[in-house]
């Protein structure tokens, strides 16, 4: 057949037409469509049966009840336990990111020792044999007291076994970090008499005066302060709050005092001195309070009348008398102290002047009111033998250690540096109950200014000094300096970038342990978490990683550690609440007034004269710099979450940048517009930022957000047993992240999500001594903002 | 197209109190995590980031120290649109009918596998309610394992918004027709995500048709002005658009309530009514 | 080398002139290609685009293209339905362009849309209350016409007409063409309209929001009425254009003339409609939702009043006088500028009707957002116009797309 032009169009044609009409075309159409829907690279997730397992989220101090949904045994959701007396089925965003914390890249997925710039994979009978010889070495050079460990709070059976373990091998270098709950139990301990915590019954108070505190930006127990807080309009009660900046907590206060940054005292005192003036005060108090009482009365109506605190706080006269009548008016009002979150110390006297309002109104231990709590229930320890080296070892003062010094309220001016003059190794200035304080910053500025470092080996669980501390950058030297670290942690982060092994431990969901709730709940409320999932990596409890260390390490110290494994420890310390909390899960106590009533001893302020100042002068720093939180950002020991950061507003963090708060004025004043690059300089240091420009913060004051400016990572290759990179294993690829103008290298084990974003306001603000207590007080510093 | 749903259709809605609300942002990740939202690595442009409940802040533009803020959370609306007859402003529009009007919840879908990613219903939301997929989903290494397997992960390429937790109704409905209780949800059996994690109880979720609910109780909504709160210190964002939003907000606040719509000088107070077309029922 | 396929009497410039031409806008043209391969293969993160600019610079070129392609379907109605039988000279280049524009438009938005392959859900899943689902349809059928009013030109191409088959089907199809220009201009009605329909029905949109006619708002009218004002412009700017370049007369002035006339009265009434629409919606339709007219033109640095000006009266008010008094209409100059203005104005109506929509905040609180194109996007939309060039070129040099060369060459 001869192909001319003709038919092979109509070939063509037909071939064409044939093919449109057959089922190829739709077939090929519709598979096309159902390929996008089952896209290969888009996970599917698995079906299964559905259950439910509950624990508690340390995340924070908060300890709120949570409940695992779990789909085929495999978590999938985290959310807030109906019933639980902490948050009774609310939770914060962090509590349910939970599982993100459970999968974060940052994490440690196996023990490591550094070689190096690198980091290698060792076993756990590896890891744990290094740091039991370490120590060995240490005791046999009688360097025992040399041992450090430095770790969140010294609440529960873990940190007990810490500090267990530095005590047998002779060591009373064992440090907590500074928050809000020391100072208060200092204070308490000072004007009541008693060991005890500090209770806030917010939910029952008609009538809460709040200096600061970030009610409900995590300070205390976060949830439940958001229950208190929602019902206050059924309960007609009123809420103040005092702060320089329009926080989430002064916007949903009632009454927003914005005294001047610093000034809170003296408000405080003002008010005092209103009550005492119109009579509205409690003279029950009073009486037993004796000539003490006759002494305050002075002070505040010579010093802190109403007419003079206005001037330095710059709150009406009337506003300030009439909080004062208010307050002692209320039938269950309630003043509190602690700033943000309250996860750093407050200046002991700041504290002594907000309670003492309470202490005027009376409404100490009764409904609504201020509690002195029972601390967490004794755990029951076997007995401890120490050896000879321990218990020379032991005799030796701890190397932060500091005394704290009521009588000599040294005043205002009194600054980090100026304690750092103070004769090394020994304990600074006199006493106060005979308290001596272990002050983790002051370790780290021995260490620093110490030509040997007097800590050989530093333990480091639950904790990131080198990234929460202020002054991080110098907290990074000292541990830098330390010849041996050890880090629990269970991420990649600015502590254990810096450790020579790695022990990596469960993360919460991952491990068991007891739990007491912290300040701001009324209620002491005791729990038992369990392991709600399987561990993902080859990590441990560190209660186990303990027992084990001190069983390589035979003698004594073994000895000391009887307990096959740290579940059996648990249940044998907790003795007789093991019953009802492994049953349970939790034991509320009740509230019940202490039998005997307290008295209030108000010679705590015989010689006050002020609270210490914030380091710099106002010459070439005009502005003051306050470091702020926000309850979507953690600011503790966790990183905040994918989640969380997600939340975070584009007027806090920019891409990688930080933006500082400061009002219109001051903007004007530097020459600066909203989104502007500037640069902030401190006496501790300088970064670059950008601008965010709110009426919501008083002129002058320039607001840092805590927890950002994380770098998370391992700088450096992790070599796995089989020689095979980490990074190559996660598929982490090595970037370079800057931080705050520093370049640091960051390959496997990175967390992108908040690594390298933003700036750590900790690198900003230098730590602060209050003289009357020995901790870190800061809460802000001097700076000046220039244009860039 | 009213489906017989044993003579009582649902119309499922929200309260938010914005005088409890915190701006905790609790909800916001109550729901990421309940709908297996993902997230990158730069989440900074508020503008390309997904999040089907979104805290909104106001201030009243006033200067220290007389400034004021107020957070606002915001779902997806389940507009009933004009006249509540269920022609949403997204709904309406979209060519593909891969979002769709519940006429027995009220409740606007979304279907993933439908969506072509045209983007026309983005447009046509005042709210903003609406997230395209503009990447690929991508969870780091091993973290997938937490996906829910309630919600289908989106691919790239197709829009997706607040569900008013879709899968919940679900479940509770199969429960009520397991349990021979037909379509009788409680009030407890369904509520979203949000609600439920929302630590300070800000949130009420329920059905605005039934008067032993708590939504209806707070809004008491009229029937004859399209859902209309009654509680003059409820309001819906953007009410004059007509758009019929199944959420309301509560405030004490009168420049909270006002920055809930537009007002031209001197409307305030004495602004023309929506004239709304007969109401739904 | 190629002149057996020009046609007969026709000078053209020489093969390696046009192949260096046409490489160099292929090499745009290319450019475009690989942006846009990027967009299907890793998605929409290739512009930028997000959440609040949704539809962005592709929708404004796809609405603008039709626009000025209106040409096509508004000559073929003038020409076919009422007869104005000198039209005839222009309606190839008419129809070519109309082809292009709709081809173009098809393309863009099969870029534009997030899943491609699931692209014809629109029609098997149809939703018949959205606008965009009529535009579908509309633009796909009336695309088909085009295609098909264009293959007789095709065939009239001096080789292909000598095969006996394809000179009788293009004989035959021209024949029934005023058959398929009157369901064109139908059609063409209807998506041009629906296309206006797509900003005007979003009542959650007070800026675009148009009351209007049964389902569809007063921009559906307005729509279609201006592209068949401004589409004539830019068929006489093309036109102009090879006339510039080829620097040879192409078509008479008188039919020139015509079309510029009837564009001018077109324009005068179009404008007076926009205008009334503007009165309206700014005092009744936008108060009603709490807007004030100078909300929408305020507060930001691109979208000011000027706009609302430049668009109704300088691509407006003007071109119409111009267009409508003989005297100016007549004067080259005056002529070119009226086209020129006419042409810019109805592509920056558009760009209101799509960008400015997506600007202007609604709710209280919300800001205003601006947007500028990535340049994957601003490749892509220079595909369709280089791809433009190198059809139309084609179709000058091998088609007799201008019937009265012949006649004016000669009589040069
Ligand atoms: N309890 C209950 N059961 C029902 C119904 C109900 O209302 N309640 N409704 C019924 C109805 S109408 C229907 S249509 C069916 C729907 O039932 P299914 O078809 O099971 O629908 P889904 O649960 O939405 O999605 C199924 C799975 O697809 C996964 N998936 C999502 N996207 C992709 C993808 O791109 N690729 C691949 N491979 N997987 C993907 C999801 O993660 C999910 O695990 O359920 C029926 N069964
Ligand atoms: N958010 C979200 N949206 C979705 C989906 C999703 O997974 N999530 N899935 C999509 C899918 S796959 C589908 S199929 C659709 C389903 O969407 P719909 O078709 O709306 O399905 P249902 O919600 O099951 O509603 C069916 C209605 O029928 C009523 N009904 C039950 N039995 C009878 C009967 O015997 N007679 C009559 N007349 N009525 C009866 C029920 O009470 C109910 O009101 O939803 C789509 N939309
Ligand atoms: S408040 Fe604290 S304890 Fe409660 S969920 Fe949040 S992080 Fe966990
Ligand atoms: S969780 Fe509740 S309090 Fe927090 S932002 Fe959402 S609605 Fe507001
Ligand atoms: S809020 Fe937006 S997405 Fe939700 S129903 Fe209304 S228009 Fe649609
Ligand atoms: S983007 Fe999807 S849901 Fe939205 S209109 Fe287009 S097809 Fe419909
Ligand atoms: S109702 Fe469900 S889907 Fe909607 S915002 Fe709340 S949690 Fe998210
Ligand atoms: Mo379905």
């Amino acid at each position: 057949m001869k192909i001319d032009r003709r038919s092979f169009l109509g070939l063509g044609l037909g071939a064409a037409a044939g093919v449109a009409a057959s089922p190829v075309t739709w077939k090929l159409t519709d598979d096309s469509s159902i390929w996008t829907q089952n896209w290969p690279w888009t996970p599917v997730p698995r079906d299964g049966e559905v259950s439910f397992d509950d624990t508690v989220c340390t995340l924070c101090s908060g300890n709120c009840g949570i409940s695992i949904r779990k789909i085929d045994g495999r978590a999938v959701k985290i959310e807030g336990k109906k019933g639980y007396p902490v948050n009774d089925g609310g939770i914060c965003l962090h509590g349910i990111s939970g599982l993100q914390y459970l999968y974060d890249p940052s994490r440690v997925r196996f023990p490591m020792v550094k070689s190096g710039d690198n980091w290698k994979q060792a076993s756990w009978e590896e890891a744990i044999a290094l740091v039991a010889t370490k120590i060995k070495e240490l005791r046999k050079n009688g360097m025992a007291d040399s041992l450090a460990c430095v770790t969140g709070s010294d609440q529960g059976s873990i940190a007990g076994l810490y500090k267990r373990l530095l005590m047998a091998v002779g060591s009373q270098n064992f440090y907590t970090t500074d928050t809000m709950d020391k100072s208060w139990e200092m204070l308490i301990a000072k004007m009541h008499g008693v060991s005890a915590a500090a209770g806030f019954d917010i939910a029952n108070s008609d009538y809460v005066l709040s200096f600061g505190t970030g009610f409900i930006e995590g300070w205390g127990s976060p949830v439940n302060n958001f229950l208190a807080n929602s019902s206050r309009k059924e309960r007609q009660a009123k809420f103040v709050q005092v702060e320089y900046r329009l926080s989430n907590t002064a916007a949903a206060a009632d009454v927003w005092l914005p005294a001047k940054p610093g000034t809170e005292t003296d408000l405080a005192l003002g008010i005092c001195s209103a009550m005492i003036t119109a009579n509205l005060y409690n003279s029950e108090f009073a009486q037993k309070a004796g000539k003490d009482f006759d002494a305050f009365a002075k002070l505040v109506n010579e010093k802190y009348a109403p007419e003079l605190v206005s001037r330095t706080t710059g709150i009406d006269v009337s506003k300030i008398k009439n909080i004062a009548v208010e307050f002692a008016k209320a039938k269950a009002p309630l003043a509190i102290a602690g700033r943000g979150k309250g996860d750093s110390a407050g200046s002991l006297m700041e504290f002594a002047a907000v309670h003492a309002i309470n202490c005027l109104a009376g409404n100490i231990n009764k409904v609504g009111g201020f509690w002195t709590l029972e601390k967490q229930p004794a755990l029951t320890w076997p007995s401890l033998e120490m050896d000879d080296a321990a218990t020379k070892g032991y005799a030796k003062p701890p190397v932060g250690a500091m005394v704290a010094n009521v009588s000599g309220s040294s005043g205002a001016g009194t600054s980090g540096a100026g304690i750092s003059g103070a004769g090394i190794f020994s304990a600074v200035v006199s006493s106060v109950s005979g308290q001596t304080t272990n002050s983790v910053s002051r370790l780290f500025e021995v260490v620093n200014i110490s030509e040997k470092s007097p800590v050989e080996l530093l333990m480091v669980y639950n904790a990131n000094p080198c990234f929460t501390l202020h002054n991080a950058k110098a907290v990074k030297d000292a541990v830098n300096k330390i010849p041996f670290v050890v880090s629990f942690s269970s991420y990649m982060d600015e502590t254990s970038q810096l450790a020579d092994v790695i022990l990596p431990s469960h993360m919460f969901l991952e491990m068991s342990q007891d739990i007491y709730s912290g300040a701001g709940i009324a209620q002491k409320v005791t729990a038992i978490s369990k392991s709600v999932v399987t561990p993902v990596f080859d990590t441990k409890n560190p209660g186990d990683a303990i027992i084990e260390i001190a069983k390589a390490m035979e003698g004594s110290i073994a000895s000391s550690f009887p307990w096959k494994n740290y579940d059996a420890c648990l249940e044998s310390v907790t003795g007789k609440l093991w019953a009802s909390l492994s049953e349970e899960g939790y034991v509320a106590s009740e509230l019940t007034p202490p039998a005997t009533s307290v008295a209030a001893d108000f010679s705590v302020f015989a010689n006050f004269s002020g609270i210490p100042a914030i380091e710099g002068e106002e010459k070439s720093y005009p502005l003051t710099l306050v470091s702020v939180d926000t309850i979507r950002l953690a600011s503790g020991v966790f990183a905040s979450s994918p989640f969380a950061v997600k939340t975070v507003e584009d007027t806090v963090l920019l891409k990688n940048d930080t933006l500082i708060e400061i009002n219109p004025e001051t903007a004007d004043k530097v020459g600066v517009c909203h989104g502007d690059y500037a640069v902030i300089s401190t006496p501790v240091g300088e970064a670059k930022v950008r601008v965010n420009v709110f009426d919501g913060i008083m002129p002058g004051v320039v607001a840092m957000p805590e927890g950002l400016g994380h770098s998370l990572g391992a700088a450096g290759e992790v070599v796995t047993k089989d020689g095979a990179g980490m990074a190559r294993i996660v598929g982490a690829t090595s970037i370079i992240t800057t931080t705050g103008g520093v370049s640091s290298k960051t390959g496997a084990l990175e967390n992108r999500y908040i690594g390298g974003k933003g700036i750590n306001v900790n690198d900003l603000i230098g730590p602060v001594t209050d003289p009357v207590s020995g901790l870190d007080v800061a809460w802000g510093i001097r700076a000046r903002i220039s244009r860039v | 197209m009213t489906q017989d749903n044993h003579g009582k259709a649902h119309k499922f809605g929200m309260v938010i109190d914005l005088d409890k609300c915190t701006g905790c942002g609790s909800c916001m990740v109550a729901c990421m995590s309940e709908n297996n939202v993902p997230f990158k690595e730069d989440e900074t442009n508020k503008k390309d980031s997904l999040t089907w409940m979104t805290v909104f802040k106001l201030t009243n533009e006033k200067k220290f120290p007389e400034t004021d803020i107020c957070y606002m959370p915001r779902p997806c609306m389940h507009c009933g649109g004009k006249g509540d007859h269920g022609h949403s402003p997204c709904v309406s529009v979209c060519p593909a009918t891969a979002t769709d009007y519940g006429y027995d919840t009220g409740i606007v879908s979304q279907i993933y596998t439908r969506c072509f990613g045209c983007r026309y219903c983005m447009g046509a939301c005042p709210y903003h309610a609406r997230y395209f997929n503009w990447w690929d989903p991508k969870w780091p290494d091993g973290m997938e394992e937490y996906l829910s397997p309630d919600v289908s992960p989106r691919m790239r390429g197709v829009v997706e918004k607040c569900s008013f937790c879709y899968h919940r109704y679900q479940e509770a409905r199969d429960r009520a027709y397991y349990e021979e209780r037909r379509d009788n949800i409680e009030e407890g059996e369904y509520q979203t995500a949000c609600t439920q994690a929302c630590p300070a109880g800000a949130i009420t979720f329920g059905d605005l048709h039934n008067p032993e609910h708590q939504v209806y109780k707070l809004v008491k909504p009229d029937p004859h002005q399209c859902g209309k709160p009654r509680n003059p210190k409820a309001f819906r964002l953007l009410e004059r658009l007509q758009t019929n939003p199944k959420v309301y907000y509560i405030s004490e606040r009168e420049w909270v309530r006002k920055a809930g719509d537009n007002y031209r000088k001197g409307e305030w107070g004495q602004e023309k009514q929506p004239v709304h077309d007969k109401g739904h029922k | 080398m190629d002149s057996a396929l020009i046609p007969e009497g026709a000078k053209r410039c020489p093969f390696p002139v046009f192949a260096t031409g046409i490489a160099v806008v292929g090499a745009v043209l290319l450019w475009g290609v690989y942006a846009m391969g990027l967009c299907w293969l890793k998605g929409l993160n290739q512009t930028n685009m997000n959440d609040y600019y949704g539809f962005a610079i592709w929708i404004w070129a796809d609405l603008a293209v039709i626009a000025i392609g209106g040409g096509a379907f508004f000559t073929g109605l003038l020409k076919y339905v009422f007869g104005i039988d000198e039209l005839k000279n222009i309606i190839n280049l008419a129809v070519v362009i109309g082809f292009i524009c709709y081809s173009s438009a098809l393309l863009i938005l099969a870029i534009d849309i997030g899943q491609p392959l699931r692209g014809w859900f629109i029609f098997w899943h149809a939703n018949v209350h959205s606008m965009l689902t009529e535009v579908a349809f509309c633009l796909s059928l009336y695309f088909a016409v085009l295609t098909i009013e264009f293959i007789p030109l095709i065939l009239e191409n001096r080789q292909i007409d000598k095969v006996p088959f394809f000179h009788n089907l293009s004989h035959n199809m021209h024949g029934i063409m005023a058959v398929f220009a009157a369901t064109g201009a139908f059609l063409s009605c209807f998506h041009q309209g629906s296309l206006g329909g797509v900003a005007g029905v979003l009542y959650g949109r007070p800026f675009a929001y148009r009351e209007g006619l049964l389902v569809w708002p007063w921009t559906f009218f307005l729509f279609t009425w201006s592209a068949a004002a401004y589409g004539p412009c830019f068929t006489l700017l093309v036109a102009k254009m090879f006339e510039g370049i080829t620097r040879k007369k192409l078509v008479k002035d008188n039919v020139i003339h015509l079309l510029a006339k009837i564009s001018g009265w077109m324009i005068t009434t179009y404008i007076i409609a926009k205008i009334i629409d503007t009165i309206y919606w700014a005092g009744v339709t936008a108060p009603d939702m709490g807007f004030s007219f100078m909300d929408f033109y305020s507060n930001n640095s691109f979208y000011g009043i000027w706009i609302l000006f430049t668009e109704i009266v300088l691509c407006g008010i003007v071109p119409a006088v111009i267009l409508t008094i003989k005297k100016y209409r007549e004067n080259k100059k005056l002529l070119l500028v009226a086209i020129c203005l006419g042409v810019f104005g109805v592509c920056l109506n558009r760009w209101v009707m799509v960008l400015q929509v997506m600007a202007v905040p609604v709710m209280s609180f919300d800001t205003w957002a601006l947007y500028l194109p990535s340049w994957q996007e601003i490749a892509t939309t220079i595909l369709p116009v280089a791809y433009g060039i190198i059809l139309i070129s084609l179709a000058y040099r091998y088609l007799p797309i201008f019937p009265q060369e012949q006649e004016l060459y000669g009589t040069k």
